[in-house]
């Protein structure tokens, strides 16, 4: 037999029965749905994660500045009412560190809550002091101006570069005349000259995300402000707390020992601050491979579902193949006598069931297209379907049919062709 | 004398029930054929001419001794040597017509030629030629159940022919017609058999004795003669 004809006759028998196939096919239409919005999912997840990962800096160790919690504190403010208190990364932290072996450099961060003005907008921002070095580390770039110099630090120049939601909020100007205007931040007046591009979800512990910071120097801040901040503790009393730095982005020269080097850190701050831990310490790389073992788990649960769903629709589909040769054995027995060998028989049964498979899984792909569309919309997931899950789902559902297919067609092949044609 | 088409010698068929009981069917058969000869077998309910058509038709392998078919040993044959055989030098003709019901007329006549790889064309072509033979040329789009029994066993005559077999195998073809219609179709394979068509046909009905050729008589699966059939049945 031909192989068109072989086609033709499978294609036309499919069609001659289309509600049933369409339902012998269900089975796999939603285990392929399901592989499909769940590699969609799962890979979106993890794109995301690595994203924001990515932002944090593959090669950085974070450590910054952890308050420690409140029962503790409160202990310690009704003993030593309205004393300035020291807590938090020191400036000898910030040198032991950059002396050690991996380290490459470090970039600082030092966040003080002020009124930032412009005209008559006010508004509750994050005023960050930093190193110059800060946006090679995080990868910060601008869309239009500069960001700091080493001469701006250096000068303790009143300049900031601003992010992206304080320009929303406070500007409705265009870019350009933007830079060069002055924001009032309690007594000083700092010229913009730079704004940051979105940072998305990026964020940095116990401060948060970048678009709502406005950066400035950092020596220009250690002669505007001393390094204190006034936080109101239960709203009765007040205290007065010295933080050095909030932050330090620690780039080290080798990724590989990125752990020797964070551990290292943690050993050097437990003995520096044996008192009480005001710090902690984060290895993006080391988050991004915990994600990235609950995603597996997540990843295999769902894997597990589909293959048994893909399982269930391909005994239904056995099942029903069975059933249809028996309701056909006089079509078989007749093919049989006017020519059609055993292998005709064999691969006639089996294409239809591949086809059947087939065109399940494409509506499949379909379906978990729609799914994962559906959860990006709703849910505000994101979802990456790569072209790669779909000509798998297709593989796999070709594949199913081969394995489901084969006992009944070879079943139907057997049957001796006078059997069929002596019952009536 | 030319070669037989067909040549049974010392031919047993038996079939085997559950436990190794064996049930005899066809015992010593020898038989000859010849092209263009119109061959009828006849015989009561039972003794196996069913059987013995399906031998000839390949569909069943005799228990023991041999089955030539123009001159080749079939003993040895591999299912698809079977498969092709029955394929391109047999025609088979059902009593209950055994067309495809979803199939047009056209498609029937076909199938034989799907199985021996024509093309579309081809197939097509042939098909037509066919149906115009057996008076339904207008009919080629029909599907069977559109047609009198009558016209679908012309239509299944049709699809017999269509890989051009040695000969024709029909087992009561005019079983399930009645006996106007039945007159028609053994018109039809007179005139096949004048055109030269070799033609086995297992009929009940004695009014067709006078039909054939020959006529082959079988009493309990043995070929036996007029007088010896006829003191069988009288008995
Ligand atoms: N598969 C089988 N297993 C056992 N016995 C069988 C089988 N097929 C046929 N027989 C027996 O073989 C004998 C001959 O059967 P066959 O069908 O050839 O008879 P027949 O002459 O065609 O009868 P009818 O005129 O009723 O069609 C019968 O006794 C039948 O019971
Ligand atoms: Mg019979």
């Amino acid at each position: 037999m031909r192989k068109v004809d072989l086609l033709r006759l499978s294609i036309h028998n499919l069609l001659l029965h289309k509600i049933r196939s369409f339902l012998t096919s269900l089975g796999i239409i939603f285990g392929v749905g399901s592989v499909i919005a769940m590699l969609a999912i799962s890979e979106g997840a993890k794109k995301q994660a690595l994203k924001q990962i990515e932002a944090m800096g593959i090669n950085n160790i974070i450590v910054y500045t952890k308050p420690p919690s409140l029962e503790g504190k409160n202990a310690t403010d009704t003993s030593k009412q309205s004393m300035v208190e020291e807590l938090g990364l020191t400036k000898q932290n910030l040198t032991h560190i950059q002396k050690m072996d991996n380290v490459k450099e470090v970039a600082t961060m030092r966040n003080s809550r002020k009124i930032a003005q412009k005209g008559v907008t006010q508004l509750d921002v994050k005023l960050v002091s930093v190193t110059d070095n800060l946006s090679n580390i995080l990868g910060i770039k601008t869309t239009s101006g500069r960001w700091l110099t080493p001469v701006d630090n250096a000068n303790r120049s009143m300049v900031c570069v601003i992010g992206k939601n304080i320009r929303r909020k406070m500007y409705n100007l265009g870019e350009q005349k933007i830079i060069g205007s002055h924001l009032r931040i309690k007594d000083a007046i700092l010229k913009v000259v730079g704004i940051v591009e979105d940072g998305g979800s990026n964020t940095v512990p116990e401060i948060g995300g970048i678009n709502d910071m406005i950066f400035f120097p950092q020596k220009t801040s250690e002669s505007l402000f001393k390094n204190v901040a006034i936080e109101s503790a239960g709203g009765r009393s007040f205290k007065m707390t010295q933080i050095d730095y909030d932050v330090f982005f620690v780039r080290v020269k080798n990724t590989e020992s990125i752990d020797h080097t964070a551990r290292r850190i943690k050993a050097y701050l437990k003995k520096n601050h044996s008192k009480t831990k005001d710090w902690d310490l984060i290895v993006p790389l080391e988050l991004f491979k915990q994600k990235e073992q609950t995603q597996q788990i997540f990843t295999i649960v769902m894997a597990s579902i589909a293959g048994i769903s893909l399982i269930v629709g391909g005994v239904g589909i056995m099942n029903i193949m069975l059933a249809n040769i028996y309701e056909r054995r006089k079509e078989i027995g007749t093919r049989r006598a006017l020519g059609a060998k055993q292998s005709d028989i064999l691969n006639q049964f089996l294409v239809e069931t591949v086809f059947l498979t087939s065109i399940g899984g494409i509506i499949g792909v379909l379906l978990g297209v729609g799914i994962s569309q559906a959860v990006t919309h709703y849910a505000k997931w994101p979802t990456v379907y790569s072209i790669w899950s779909i000509v798998f789902s297709l593989v796999i559902s070709s594949a199913v049919g081969i394995i489901f297919g084969t006992y009944p067609a070879i079943k139907a092949s057997k049957q001796s062709p006078i059997e069929v044609l002596r019952s009536e | 004398m030319n070669n037989p088409v067909v040549k049974l010698e010392k031919l047993y068929k038996s079939y085997y029930l559950a436990g190794n009981k064996e049930v005899p069917v066809l015992k010593d058969i020898n038989i000859e054929i010849f092209q263009g000869e119109f061959v009828g077998i006849m015989g009561a309910s039972g003794s196996g001419k069913s059987t013995m058509l399906n031998i000839l038709g390949l569909l069943d392998l005799p228990t023991e001794g041999s089955y030539q078919l123009n001159g080749i040993h079939t003993e040895s044959f591999s299912d698809n040597q079977l498969a092709e055989k029955r394929n391109e030098a047999i025609g088979f003709i059902f009593q209950n017509f055994n067309l495809f019901p979803h199939l047009t007329v056209e498609e029937n006549i076909e199938v034989p030629m799907v199985y021996a790889e024509k093309s579309r064309k081809e197939r097509r072509r042939f098909a037509c030629d066919l149906a115009d033979r057996v008076g339904l040329g207008h009919r080629l789009g029909h599907k069977p159940n559109e047609l009198s029994g009558g016209e679908r066993q012309r239509i299944a005559i049709a699809r017999s022919l269509s890989n051009s077999p040695a000969f024709l195998l029909a087992d009561e073809p005019t079983g399930n017609l009645d006996e106007k219609t039945s007159k028609e179709i053994m018109e039809m394979f007179h005139e096949l058999h004048a055109a030269g068509t070799t033609i086995v046909m297992v009929t009940h009905n004695p009014e067709y004795e006078n039909d054939f050729d020959r006529l082959i008589r079988l009493r309990d699966g043995r070929v036996v003669s007029k007088e010896e059939f006829l003191r069988g049945s009288h008995a």
